[in-house]
């Protein structure tokens, strides 16, 4: 069954407004002034004779001179002493962990320039989300101080650490607090060197604190069940799972985890055996995971509570006050969901993302009836991830306040940022006396210190992590430290007065502790990476806590919500709590959804901004509770449920760096702190801005005009028939050659890509961007569309009303709500093509075929015409308009000789004027070819991996050789749901795509 | 008489023949000490002892001097057990060079006496060499450095003779020349043909102007010139064959790889692992080199060019230990391949089998390295053309090899028919 299903890009598609028709017209944004040439006044302008032959003597003079080049010297400096384990010209792999994850770093001639999952850690994490990815430009960053800083002014160690024990001796003698400040700490090492602090120093205490807080599942916990901890989520053990605004695959916990559990009852595999799991999501801005779900309901964030209660009673049949009554559509919902629950008990989970103690509460009531603890929810092997109280922070400002605190110490945390109550905190800090951080830059906080001990990166460090119970990470260095900086912990054991080397420490923390009992050494570890301890058998809970103060507290808090325009605080995949901030890999990623770069935004029903007079590019100013006011653009966002407006967080830094500073506005001020935790639901008053703004948008940049390119089905539909949507049925295509037929022999590179498994979070661009040196061009130029990325997720809406599709494009004029939206996300690159029209177009055989069925792209034969770009009809070329890497007008990061550091010596850099494209990574190809040879030994399937597809953590993109039958890539091309975009007009792509499914009973 | 006179001649011969006898015996003894003695010295002891220099243990010349023989054969034999004895000497000399010398228990006697006679013959014999051997060292430094100046001196002379004898030749010829006119009775006026010439020459001149034919022969001449002139050289623009940079160490590939036979490998280990070949790192120098001083050659003293890898290294040789000031060296690169060429060694190395010669030329004859192939696209397409493909024992290819056979049915199979020649090989 075909659907009848329309896709949009965006909105402007949906309502062809005039900028979408014309821009759609043309490959490039700006067309070229052919025509201010060649009309008449052009024609019959006159070049003067001498101006000419002044030209002519010129460029004749010029190439003269350009050819009488001498050989240019280049120098060629070797090892003094070559290190045993280096060779120029092959990486070397070192496994760390950022984050508590496992990763292993792809380092070239001592430098790293890759973060890839850690394959031995295989089962806890096979890719890398986004901000994973990008961390290695991180250490390249030109913003980070060179040395330690005492009152503003740069110093040698030996004179602040003098300063810094005086200080903490007369803090100590007067009885003074000391208090180390910090975001999560889960390294055992970091918790040791902390202790032995504490030792020396009895008054110091350690507070934990991030800036986005789950302490209100940790206290729930507490609550519900005596252990105050995160729980870790199964859910792949999970049939039906039901999020009630948490953004679980995407910011939520632990979202590249959850991807890989949530995937595995999604992707092709399980439903080749007939299942898949059913996800319901209610929420109210458009989040990742809303567009993956297969139902999503959107509602406020005042009506959360409520509905967790008609939840709650439908499952126990209790019949608890408050239960939701404002909005029919998710009451409805929430009846049906509950049969599904009931059937599914003991594999089913219910999540909630608010960080509010009486909602995680009654969400762990929920989650208790149906069984789920235990089975889908792990008390035992608790997650280690987020251990921060919002209680003891706002405690620690009140008695620094009261002038208790005599040294505090920051470690990657930076308050005067991402703290909501700006005042009291920069009250607090002024009394008191002495102030260090660790942080790398003078960040928001770091410039109103004492003291500046620069802490290293993560890749130049020793250390360790435990994200999750009995799980153990190592960290440790793959490149000498950069500038005089030292490790935040090497200097509390040395302010502690402990001589010790930080290496020793950890090492004989792990000797000690973590490996004592195993016959695993220290260089065993170093080798896998990992020290798993497995898993201790889960076991269930009984929730016995009586729900009336809880129902009590959430009718309140939604009370308190629902007035003025309910704003939701939100995490941007991308920039998630804005410590990335300067990271211009990050800044340029498209946000999932909205498609949106390097800025944060209002984003706000259509129909909504209606009634309030907003329009496409207007501003508005959002008027928080306490006063504090931003001016943001607006962006129209299908699915945003009405009386709502997401804002993200994590922009708007001042202090980060030249890409970061000043992108956006800060939010966190808006939120508020309600039953000791730090709430990102809030609301405000919103008045219409002065000024317009455009976005940087990618969304309908490369349109494909309306072409059946998406296919998508239902399970139900799926059940009976595998090709049901893919369009594959009783169509065989009468294929033509305008060429002779040619052999592939050898291998024949090609990719199958599962539209159920991506869930469009953007990691395998960042992947794409780093491995293939792909510039980052800034906001104007984005708005121009010209950014460069080689591959991009198409974020395609299907609008749905009054229980029907909508096709028509003047359709959305009569819909009273936009929010009924569901997304497909479709991953697109150069499809290398049997039949490339981009190939037969090429004046100069820039681009031709290889034999091996790759579309090659010969940067220094391409000499820009652009054709191949204009008769691609998947838009995936990329023209470089500048030298990005080398030009003063995009000095975002890459414009010195340090950063460039971050690239890749395998691939070029492309100059001014030259095409490019997706190469399927052929620096790979070879390079596993080689490898293959020199070990004369056949290839086998999966010695090569492409960069996006390493980072993937759904396995969404699987590459291979489809001249091997028994290739993972051949055996995803046997499938019935596999679909090749375009293949009407005979292009003969080599990447197919899976037919998307979704969970539901019709596809309507 | 002759019975006395014999019998004196017979006394004298055998006098003589048993001088003779003796002095040969001795000397025979003696070479033979000696000789046993340097083959074992070699053997055993030059991984740590030099003659004249210092290594990782003393220089051994004048040994015989300072030690007594018997103390001398304990300590070769097992000198850790001395300095446990707490012998005063052994003691001494172990804190001074703070290493522990290999006993040597396996030696005997005669062995030891060999050693020693072999250490106390050349000892004795180094010192006048090497002043000799210095003496001719500076004489020859002192040349080389007046090479250059020398050179343009003779270059100008021999420019000034050469002119000198044009000048003279051209009056021989015009002095031959009057004579033959002379012969042929045309007598000339000398005052006449000093002016005269000079308006012939014009008037032949114009004469020549105005054939056309002639002109226009010479103009195409002249255009063709230029023209191939100028195509050839802009052919070979960037093209930098033959390219001989001066290096910061005069490193002799002619020395190393010629004379000494060193693999290529043993230093360019990269070649056949990695993508660059890479120029070697100093401490591979220092295998050698830290023993290898070409002290012969310069008197005794350290090789200057050897020096500059002590230099680089911070390395003393007096102490043999490194210092903390190392400074790299700054080798001048000779083949660049542009940014956009992705280029393997051990592709064509490993796999492929490719002689380094076969692109880098006959290096092992190189006195200073240089630029052989011309590195252009055209040098690495030909070649793709032609060379078959490595795929003997090589599984990788068995498949490939396979299809083509089926195509080709036993012809033979190149680089480019697997490939070779599409842009994206090289060129991401």
């Amino acid at each position: 069954m075909d659907s009848n299903k329309k896709y949009w890009k965006g909105l402007e598609e949906l309502q062809q407004t005039p900028a979408f028709v014309d821009n759609s017209k043309s490959e490039f944004a700006e067309s070229l002034p052919i025509e201010n040439v060649l009309n008449e006044a052009g024609l019959s302008t006159k070049t003067p004779r001498r101006d000419f032959l002044k030209a002519l003597g010129f460029g004749l003079g010029a190439v003269t001179l350009a050819a009488c080049n001498r050989t240019p010297v280049h120098k060629a400096v070797p090892y003094l002493i070559k290190p045993e384990e280096v060779t120029p010209g092959i990486p070397n792999y070192y496994t760390s962990s950022y984050k508590g994850q496992s990763v292993l770093v792809k380092t070239r001639e001592g430098r790293p320039i890759l973060i890839e999952a850690n394959p031995a850690a295989k089962g806890l994490n096979c890719g890398t989300d986004a901000a994973t990815q990008a961390s290695v430009l991180d250490l390249y960053d030109m913003t980070k101080l060179k040395g330690p800083i005492l009152k503003g002014k740069e110093t040698e160690w030996e004179d602040l650490d003098k300063q810094v024990i005086s200080s903490l001796t007369s803090a100590a003698a007067s009885g003074k607090q000391i208090r180390i400040v910090s975001s999560t700490i889960n390294s055992p090492s970091t918790l040791a060197a902390i202790a032995k602090f504490t030792e020396k120093y009895p008054t110091t205490k350690l507070i934990q604190v991030d800036a986005v807080s789950y302490a209100g599942i940790i206290k729930a916990n507490e609550n519900s069940f005596g252990k105050a901890v995160l729980p870790h989520y199964r859910f792949d053990k999970a049939d039906v799972i039901v999020s009630v605004a948490a953004d679980f695959i995407g910011t939520w916990l632990s979202g590249e985890e959850a991807t890989q559990q949530y995937i595995s009852n999604r992707n092709y595999k399980t439903l080749e055996t007939g299942k898949m799991s059913r996800h319901i999501q209610f929420e109210a801005g458009l989040s990742l995971t809303g567009t993956n779900a297969d139902v999503r309901v959107a509602i406020k964030p005042s009506e959360e509570g409520p509905l967790l209660i008609a939840l709650y009673n439908e499952l126990t049949g209790a019949s608890l006050s408050g239960a939701i009554s404002t909005n029919a559509k998710a009451q409805t919902a929430v009846k049906l969901v509950a049969k599904e629950l009931l059937q599914a008990k003991g594999r089913a989970v219910v999540v909630a993302g608010a960080n509010d103690v009486a909602i995680q509460t009654l969400t762990n009531a929920i989650n208790a009836a149906l069984g789920s603890y235990g089975a889908t929810i792990d008390l035992d092997n608790a997650s280690y991830q987020y251990k921060g109280s919002d209680e003891a922070f706002s405690q620690f400002l009140q008695e620094a306040g009261r002038g208790e605190v005599g040294v505090a110490f920051f470690l990657n945390t930076n308050p005067l940022y991402d703290y909501y109550d700006q005042k009291q905190a920069e009250d607090a800090f002024s009394k008191i006396k002495f102030k260090v951080s660790f942080a790398d830059r003078e960040d928001e906080t770091a410039v109103k210190v004492e003291a500046i001990a620069p802490d290293r990166n993560y890749l130049e460090s020793w250390g360790d992590g435990n994200a999750l119970e009995g799980y153990y990470t190592i960290v440790q260095p793959t490149i000498n430290p950069v500038f005089n900086t030292r490790q935040a912990e090497q200097s509390l054991l040395l302010w502690a007065g402990d001589q010790s080397d930080y290496y020793d420490f950890v090492k004989n923390i792990w000797e000690t502790q973590i490996l004592a009992g195993t016959t695993k050494t220290w260089k065993d570890v170093l080798q896998t990476g990992i020290e798993y301890k497995g898993e201790k058998p889960a076991t269930a809970y009984n929730f016995a806590l009586a729900l009336n103060d809880v129902t009590a507290s959430i009718a309140a808090r939604s009370k308190e919500l629902a007035k003025d325009v309910e704003v939701q605080l939100y995490e941007s995949i991308a920039l998630r709590d804005g410590k990335q901030g300067n990271n211009a890999y990050l800044q340029e990623l498209p946000d999932p959804v909205s498609k949106v770069t390097w800025d944060n935004y209002v984003a706000i029903n259509p129909k909504f901004a209606e009634k309030l007079g907003l329009e496409e590019n207007s501003t508005v100013e959002v008027a928080g509770e306490n006063g504090y006011k931003i001016t943001l653009p607006v962006l129209m966002q299908p699915g945003q449920a009405m009386g709502t407006v997401s804002v993200a967080i994590g922009y708007g830094r001042t202090k980060v760096g030249k890409a970061g500073d000043n992108v956006g506005k800060n939010a966190y001020p808006l939120a508020k702190v309600t039953n000791g935790t730090i709430q990102f639901n809030t609301t405000a008053k919103l008045t219409k801005g002065g000024q317009s703004y455009e976005l940087a948008q990618t969304q309908t940049h490369h349109t494909i005009e309306g072409r059946n390119i998406i296919r998508e089905t239902s399970f139900a539909d799926y059940k009976k028939d595998a090709s049901s949507g893919s369009g594959n049925k009783g169509k065989e295509h009468k294929t033509y050659d305008l060429w002779d037929k040619y052999e592939q022999p050898g291998h024949k590179w090609v990719m199958a890509i599962d539209l159920n498994a991506c869930t469009g979070c953007g990691s395998c661009i960042v992947a794409c961007n780093i491995e293939n040196n792909i510039p980052v061009v800034g906001r104007d130029e984005v708005r121009r569309r010209r950014e460069m990325h080689w591959m991009r997720i198409d974020r395609y809406y299907t609008i749905e009303a009054e229980g029907r599709g909508v096709t028509e494009e003047g359709e959305i004029k009569h819909l009273d709500n936009l929010e009924n939206v569901s997304v497909v996300h479709q991953p697109m690159m150069c499809q290398h093509c049997s039949h490339a029209p981009c190939e037969t177009v090429c004046p100069v055989l820039a681009t031709v075929h290889s034999s091996e069925g790759l579309n090659s792209m010969a940067y220094n034969r391409c000499f820009g015409t652009r054709y191949c770009a204009n008769n691609c009809p998947y838009k995936v070329r990329r023209f470089n308009w500048f030298n990005y890497w080398n030009d003063s007008r995009f000095d975002n990061y890459l414009n010195n000789e340090f950063t460039q550091l971050v690239l890749n010596p395998d691939v070029v850099s492309r100059s001014r004027g030259v095409m490019e494209k997706c190469s399927m990574c052929v620096q790979r190809i070879q390079a596993g070819k080689l490898q293959a040879k020199m070990e004369k030994r056949v290839l086998k399937d999966g010695d090569i991996k492409l960069a996006c597809g390493s980072a993937c953590s759904a396995n969404a993109i699987i590459f291979g050789d489809a001249n091997d039958p028994e290739s993972e890539v051949s055996k995803a091309l046997r499938n019935e749901r596999v679909y090749y975009v375009l293949e009407e007009i005979n292009v003969q792509p080599g990447i197919g795509y899976m037919t998307k499914v979704r969970n539901t009973t019709t596809n309507a | 008489m002759r019975n006395i006179s014999s019998f004196f001649r017979s006394v004298v011969k055998a006098l003589a023949f048993i001088t003779v006898f003796s002095l040969g015996v001795t000397t025979f003894a003696q070479a033979q000490d000696v000789k046993a003695g340097e083959a074992l010295f070699k053997a055993n002891c030059t991984t740590c002892h030099k003659l004249n220099a210092r290594l990782v243990g003393p220089a051994l010349a004048g040994v015989n001097d300072r030690h007594d023989a018997e103390w001398l054969h304990k300590w070769i034999k097992n000198s850790q057990a001395m300095v446990q004895a707490g012998d005063e000497k052994a003691v001494a000399l172990f804190n001074e060079y703070k290493s522990v010398m290999t006993p040597f228990p396996t030696l005997k006697d005669d062995d030891i006496t060999n050693i020693l006679a072999y250490i106390k013959a050349e000892g004795d014999k180094k010192p006048d060499a090497a002043a000799g051997g210095a003496g001719g060292a500076t004489g020859a430094a002192a040349a080389n450095d007046n090479v250059s100046s020398f050179m343009l001196v003779g270059l100008i002379v021999v420019i000034a003779l050469a002119f000198l004898v044009i000048v003279v030749l051209n009056r021989v010829i015009r002095t031959l020349e009057k004579v033959i006119l002379k012969n042929k009775d045309l007598k000339v006026d000398d005052e006449e043909e000093d002016g005269k010439p000079g308006k012939d020459y014009a008037g032949r001149l114009k004469k020549l102007a105005k054939n056309k034919k002639l002109v226009f022969f010479a103009v195409l001449m002249v255009g063709g010139l230029l023209t191939s002139l100028g195509w050839k050289d802009l052919w070979n623009v960037g093209v930098h064959t033959n390219y001989q940079p001066v290096q910061p160490i005069k490193f002799s590939h002619q020395l190393h790889a010629g004379v000494n036979q060193i693999e290529c490998q043993y230093c360019h280990s990269g070649a056949f692992k990695s993508k660059n070949a890479s120029i070697p790192s100093a401490n591979i120098c220092m295998n050698c080199h830290k023993g290898v001083t070409g002290s012969e050659q310069y008197g005794g003293e350290t090789s200057p060019e050897i020096a500059k890898i002590y230099r680089a290294l911070d390395w003393d040789p007096k102490t043999q230990a490194y210092g903390n000031n190392p400074k790299p060296i700054e080798w001048v690169r000779i083949h660049n391949l542009p940014d956009f060429a992705y280029f393997n060694h051990s592709q064509h190395v490993s796999v492929a089998g490719v002689k380094c010669q076969t692109c880098h030329g006959p290096v092992e004859t190189m006195e200073t390295v240089y630029q052989y192939s011309p590195l252009t696209m055209k040098w690495c397409v030909n070649c793709h053309q032609v060379t078959e493909v490595n795929h003997k024992d090589n599984a990788y290819y068995d498949q490939l090899i396979a299809a083509h056979d089926k195509l080709k049915k036993g012809e033979k199979v190149t680089a480019a028919m697997l490939g070779g020649l599409e842009c994206g090989k090289c060129h991401y």
